[in-house]
């Protein structure tokens, strides 16, 4: 029996032991936690990893669970840094407010929207209002707007998304997006669906369209760092960094979120595929 | 029935057997060996120049000297590249308008793909992102990237009854009768060259960070959060199952209320992750604050949770089945009921509970639901043992999910993805097996 008690001893020893063997180099004084939008989060990520190797002693963790997530991460206290691809809504505001936070936005760059499709499909420009009728389901067919005989598969981001959001606010206006609609959970899903459907339409942030699709213009207009800067491109919004209030100067998380107004910050905003706020 | 007969009977039986076996074996084959092949090229591959440069910038690993010798040989075999951009360059400015108009385009995208396999050219602006700084590190992949510079993916569209066709034009085509024609036999001819790829051997893959998002360096942090997570599951789990199926089994008795309690817990196996997952954030985090955040001490419970009723079930199961003649004797000895427990009927049920717990941290391991708002990042440190009660930690099952769905350019990395994967298997058949190996010594102890 002792010896038996002796290995399984060991077993959970040897496991501990395993497990621990980063105790020493990893003390990580201080730390902050991002959560939220999944636009934000290959800035954030990247942010983060760079901040990290400056300063050895933070610990930054990102997750990517959507703008709505974020927000209220940011009403329970969960998170540091809320990332949001849309502005705190009222309620959400209301919410916070109410447990004592102030919700400070920091905005990092800004995103033009591309609706996206397959890059077999020959429609190369719709106007905006031809977008929200195939979303409202009115038009059904690509023929109807100068493509062939096959019928729209159309791929949306979740309700929680902010990017959604986004898109019904500024493409539908106001106008229900049709039932028969399919909801995806981030904007890599969205590329992936849209990169193997060739029937699909979605939209996603501009740092996730790559070869792979292919952005449609809009109006006329073909979605890049001019025309969204200038606000030509008509589907286009600022992403956010919410705070709760102004983070206290000299602190590892102001320099976190000041980091966009870095030269090195605005770069690596650019090489990711999003737009800096200013023309540094 | 006839001898004969029954011969016959029993080798069909048999060999039914045997060929359900090897249908098996065969299945697991078929779902293993994609996961193992592509796993291992994590680890294995064939790594270029840009890789050796970029392991000797970021880690401070290989062999300097030797690296200087192949970057020089490298950018030598470069140089006609290079050169014939240049005088490219020099054309167009010469040229009129016209032909600048015509080219422009071209030429950057050109450009960007020629930087994209080889790496941003000496003296140019450094780059932020870490992605950015160097070529194709993989061969496989830079043979890739190098189709994409030598054609051009087109879609023809003469077709209007349905979807465009793809086709590829050399894009040699593009620049027919300008300097640049050349480029591309000599990017065709002198790619190895250009790259010098080598067999490399990454096992540090399982031990390393990763940098900028996946794209270098290892998978540590992650590993690491699983191996965090399950364990801690455990050390919740384990104590709690046994001691709850030590009551249902010797002291519960056969009431209304037992039986109910019984079908709960049964049920409560039956309850989806995503649930448990839920009910984690809302209880634990939300509720009774075990954590100002997500953290592992949160996704432990929250797992010890959902591995509980099997646990608790297979345990019960197991003291159950230890012989009556056991506690008679040692009651008839004059043990009490407790040292009994502790020390007869336990330790004959170990073999049975330790496979629970086998399947158990199995099945903690490779849980992603029940994390995902409990605590699982994307990107963050390897924690240090005491930062688990407060801080969240990546963990293979959510990244793997992550990158498959989430990162912005999941095509350039998916052999990280599938080195998840691989080691993700390899860590749940290595517990299982130490595990059922420390059952064999002691179902052996025991009988001996």
């Amino acid at each position: 029996m002792r010896s038996i008690l002796k290995s399984i001893a060991v077993f959970s020893c040897a496991l501990v032991m395993l497990s621990g063997m980063t105790v020493g180099n990893a003390a990580a004084e201080e730390r902050i936690i991002i959560d939220g939008s999944t636009t934000v989060g290959p800035i954030a990520k990247a942010f983060a990893e760079y901040y990290m190797s400056l300063h050895e002693d933070v610990n930054i963790t990102v997750s990517e669970s959507g703008s709505g997530n974020g927000a209220k991460s940011l009403i329970n206290g969960m998170c540091d840094i809320a990332d949001m691809s849309r502005f705190m809504k009222q309620k959400e505001f209301m919410a916070a407010v109410e447990k004592g936070r102030m919700p400070v936005a920091h905005v990092v760059a800004v995103d033009g929207l591309p609706i996206i499709v397959h890059p077999g499909n020959p429609v190369g420009n719709l106007t905006i209002e031809q977008v929200r009728d195939i979303y409202m389901g009115k038009i059904v067919n690509w023929k109807e707007v100068g493509g062939p005989d096959v019928q729209i598969v159309r791929v949306s981001r979740d309700t929680n998304s902010g990017t959604y959001e986004t898109f019904e606010t500024m493409v539908m206006a106001k106008e229900k997006i049709h039932e028969n609609t399919e909801y995806v959970g981030s904007n890599g899903a969205v590329r992936q669906r849209v990169q193997s459907t060739p029937a699909a339409i979605g939209y996603a942030g501009l740092g996730f369209v790559d070869r792979t699709v292919k952005a449609l213009k809009v109006n006329g207009i073909m979605p890049d760092r001019n025309t969204v800067s200038s606000g030509t491109y008509p589907i286009a919004r600022p992403l956010f960094m919410f705070t709760d209030k102004y983070p206290k100067l000299g602190t590892h998380l102001h320099a976190f979120v000041s980091l966009y107004l870095t030269p090195k910050g605005q770069e690596i905003i650019e090489e990711i595929g999003f737009i800096p706020v200013t023309k540094y | 029935m006839e001898v004969g007969t029954r011969k016959l009977l029993d080798r069909s039986f048999t060999s039914v057997g045997f060929f359900a076996i090897i249908l098996m074996g065969m299945a697991l084959l078929i779902l293993l060996q994609p996961i193992i092949v592509r796993g291992l090229k994590a680890f294995i591959f064939r790594g270029t120049v840009e890789y050796r440069e970029m392991s000797l910038e970021q880690f401070g690993r290989g062999n300097a000297e030797a690296l200087a010798r192949d970057l020089d040989e490298a950018l030598e075999a470069r140089k006609p590249v290079y050169d014939i951009l240049d005088s490219f360059e020099e054309e167009m400015k010469e040229s009129g308008p016209e032909f600048r108009r015509q080219y422009r385009s071209d030429f950057s995208e050109l450009k960007g793909l020629i930087t994209e396999l080889l790496g941003p050219r000496e003296g140019a602006k450094e780059k932020a992102l870490i992605r950015k700084k160097y070529g194709q590190t993989r061969y496989d992949r830079a043979l890739i990237k190098l189709h994409q510079v030598l054609f051009v993916e087109g879609y023809d569209y003469s077709d209007t009854s349905g979807m465009g066709k793809s086709i590829e034009t050399p894009r040699a085509e593009l620049f027919a009768g300008t300097t640049i024609e050349r480029l591309f036999g000599v990017l065709e001819s002198d790619i190895e060259k250009m790259l010098k790829p080598k067999m490399t051997l990454y096992w540090r893959f399982l031990f390393d960070e990763s940098k900028d998002a996946h794209f270098f360096g290892g998978i540590w942090p992650e590993m690491l959060g699983t191996l965090y997570l399950s364990i801690g599951s455990m050390i919740f789990a384990i104590p709690l199952g046994i001691i709850t199926a030590i009551y249902l089994a010797e002291y519960a008795g056969h009431g209304k209320f037992v039986s109910l309690l019984r079908t709960c817990i049964s049920s409560l196996a039956g309850v989806p992750s995503i649930v448990f997952g839920l009910f984690g954030l809302a209880f634990f985090i939300n509720t009774m604050h075990v954590s100002s955040s997500k953290s592992v001490l949160a996704g432990s419970m929250t797992l010890a949770l959902l591995v509980l009723p099997t646990i608790i079930r297979a345990s019960e199961e197991a003291i159950l089945a230890v012989p009556r003649g056991y506690r008679e004797a040692s009651m008839s000895l004059g043990a009490g009921k407790w040292f009994t427990i502790a020390r007869v009927i336990l330790p004959a049920a170990l073999p049975g509970i330790l496979t629970s717990t086998i399947i158990s941290l199995g099945r903690a391991a490779g849980e992603t639901a029940p994390i995902i708002f409990t605590a699982a990042v994307s990107v963050g440190k390897p924690l240090g043992l005491f930062e688990t009660l407060s801080q969240p930690t990546p963990a293979l099952p959510w990244n793997i999910y992550n990158l498959a769905t989430e990162h912005e350019a999941v095509d350039e990395i998916r052999h990280v993805q599938y080195g998840m994967v691989f080691t993700l298997v390899a860590m749940v058949l290595l517990l299982n097996l130490t595990a059922i190996l420390l059952r064999a010594r002691i179902t052996k102890k025991l009988r001996g």
